[in-house]
């Protein structure tokens, strides 16, 4: 084959590549809207309760599981995997801990999330007697995301250049200081994109949820220790295992639902990185 | 003609020379002493034996071929070298008398005592503003019209004000190479150190940069004790009162003060033959 040839069939190749991964994504998105998205945006889909035998049910209580299983998971995996990663990043001296920790983490990163359900239904729910509950969800959801959560904040923390540390610890700042002043600072971009990316998971995660949080509710939960039925795992419910008449309906406007919620975090997940490197380069006047 | 002219310049110079000594009569003695100074990165012994003076209100160029061990010499002067791991220091380093190496000495003292600008211009991520204020509020100062005195007269000092002061809340990254370095320095000024350490602080620059650079350091010479490594011969020349000559002996051998002198008579007369040929550049 001549070299133009070969060079004009690699160029069609990797067009084709492109186009087709393109194009599975695009025909998903359109399948799943094209189904459900007329549903997704109806008022009484929306802000009506389920039925469990009849038709016509909603998804309210089933959104505000998901966003407050979303934000009860960040608020105990965030602290502790910021905590691990600036002590990887900045305190620990390169040794067999750190590599240990590291293993560790990569150890739970690999793991299927069934594992870390059935995990938390037995400690969780079962062994702490906290049932099918909100927390025990949101515990359960925060060990799943802790290693992914973990690398991607020690990553940002680790691209702060060093001169940084330096300029800070030269003008007499101690380690702390120069961590709290400099380097997160620095750092809150990555680690927000992470944290982002982290959410939209927590929305999509079903099979961790639905041993612990649980699978469906009339009411809309208001405390950590209610019951919740998180949107991925009631659409797994709704199809395969509950009595509703209509579940095709629900099925394809929780779907349409929950993608759209998914590209609205990723979405703001640009936003704020965006917003933070202009507030960044104009200069944080935290003192 | 020549002859008489020559005559002048002579006089001149012994003049000025016994002026010197009188006024040096005076001070007390060198504001930092490194006595037996040897440092090692791990199993590699970095410099051996480092017997130094840095003299009060004077700059002191440490100059030397690449690898030679000057900027680890510097960063011992404001214990940099603590952060690396695996970096041991042994001898002493006497600030004032003090030995800054002593278990109890504190080291955040030390370095608002003693400063430093590197060899790259590293602003913080903030604005013109905060960089002046961050040394300050470490300090604990809070009250704005202070921080607001501070960070004018600093940034006066580092001859930078005129340029800045209508983008005082702008980004420092927007700066030019040469203004972020000497927001650097206003930035180490802020701190009311004693000592200045420059690591190279011009390398990253160019000529017109280096000149306001070099310009800044006279006029600070007034008041603060310098010290400026520099691989730039005609730059410790132009610029510094005494010249400490490092140097490796072979690859892999600790860095040792060759000379140490006045810069006229190092650069004039060197005592040492290995400093007349990096001088004259027949190496390094």
């Amino acid at each position: 084959m001549k070299p133009k040839t070969a060079d004009r069939l690699a160029t069609i190749a990797f067009w084709l590549l492109g186009g087709i991964t393109v194009g599975v994504l695009l025909f998903i998105i359109l399948q799943i809207f094209g189904r459900g998205i007329l549903t997704a945006l109806n008022p009484r889909f929306l802000l009506g309760k389920p039925e469990a035998m009849k038709e016509g049910g909603g998804v309210l209580p089933m959104i505000v599981s998901t966003l407050y299983l979303t934000g009860l998971t960040l608020a105990i995996s965030l602290p502790v995997s910021l905590g691990a990663a600036v002590f990887l990043s900045e305190y620990a001296r390169e040794g067999r801990l750190t590599n240990a920790i590291r293993f560790c983490v990569d150890s739970l990163a690999s793991l299927p999330s069934i594992v870390f359900g059935l995990f938390g239904m037995t400690l969780f729910v079962i062994y702490f007697g906290w049932v099918y509950s909100l927390i025990a969800g949101a515990f359960t959801c925060a060990i799943l995301n802790l290693p992914t959560l973990m690398r991607s904040s020690e990553e940002s923390l680790r691209s702060v250049p060093g001169t940084y540390r330096e300029a800070s610890l030269s003008l007499g700042a101690t380690k702390w200081t120069t961590v709290r002043q400099v380097v997160l600072p620095s750092a809150t971009p990555g680690i927000l994109a992470g944290t982002m990316l982290t959410i939209g998971r927590i929305i999509g995660e079903s099979a961790a949820i639905v041993y612990t949080a649980g699978l469906f509710v009339r009411n809309i939960p208001t405390s950590p220790m209610d019951t919740a039925a998180p949107l991925a795992g009631y659409i797994w419910y709704a199809q395969t295992e509950a009595l509703i008449p209509d579940f095709r309906r629900v099925v394809d406007g929780g779907a349409a639902l929950l993608l759209l919620l998914v590209l609205l975090v990723n979405f703001a997940a640009r936003r704020i990185g965006r917003y933070y490197q202009r507030k960044k380069m104009a200069g944080g006047a935290d003192g | 003609m020549d002859d008489q002219r020559e005559r002048i310049t002579e006089y001149t110079r012994k003049c000025a020379d016994s002026f010197l000594q009188e006024t040096r009569m005076e001070e007390p003695g060198p504001r930092m002493t490194l006595d037996n100074l040897s440092m090692s990165y791990g199993d590699f012994r970095a410099l051996e034996d480092i017997m130094l003076e840095i003299p009060r209100e004077r700059i002191t160029a440490i100059i030397g071929p690449s690898g030679c061990g000057k900027s680890s010499l510097l960063r011992c002067l404001n214990r940099m070298n603590d952060i690396i791991p695996g970096c041991r220091v042994t001898g002493e380093v006497r600030l004032d008398g003090e030995n800054i190496y002593d278990p109890g000495y504190d080291v955040i003292r030390l370095r608002r005592t003693v400063g430093m600008v590197f060899q790259k211009p590293n602003p913080f991520p903030k604005t013109v503003y905060e960089n002046v204020a961050y040394g300050p509020r470490l300090a604990g100062v809070k009250d704005k019209g202070e921080l607001n005195g501070v960070v004018e007269e600093s940034l006066k000092k580092a001859a930078l004000w005129e340029e800045v002061k209508g983008k005082l809340l702008g980004p420092a990254m927007n700066l030019s190479g040469g203004q972020q370095q000497r927001l650097c320095i206003a930035r180490v000024l802020a701190v009311e150190p004693e000592v200045i350490l420059l690591d190279e602080p011009c390398s990253a620059l160019d000529p017109v940069a280096t000149q306001r650079v070099e310009d800044l350091l006279a006029e600070l010479k007034e008041r603060y004790t310098m010290v400026i490594v520099t691989h730039n011969m005609q730059q410790a020349a132009r610029v510094s009162d005494f010249t400490a000559f490092v140097m490796i002996e072979n690859q892999g051998e600790p860095g040792e003060v060759v000379e140490f002198g006045e810069t006229n008579h190092i650069f004039t007369n060197p005592a040492d033959e290995r400093t007349e040929r990096y001088i004259t550049g027949r190496f390094g």
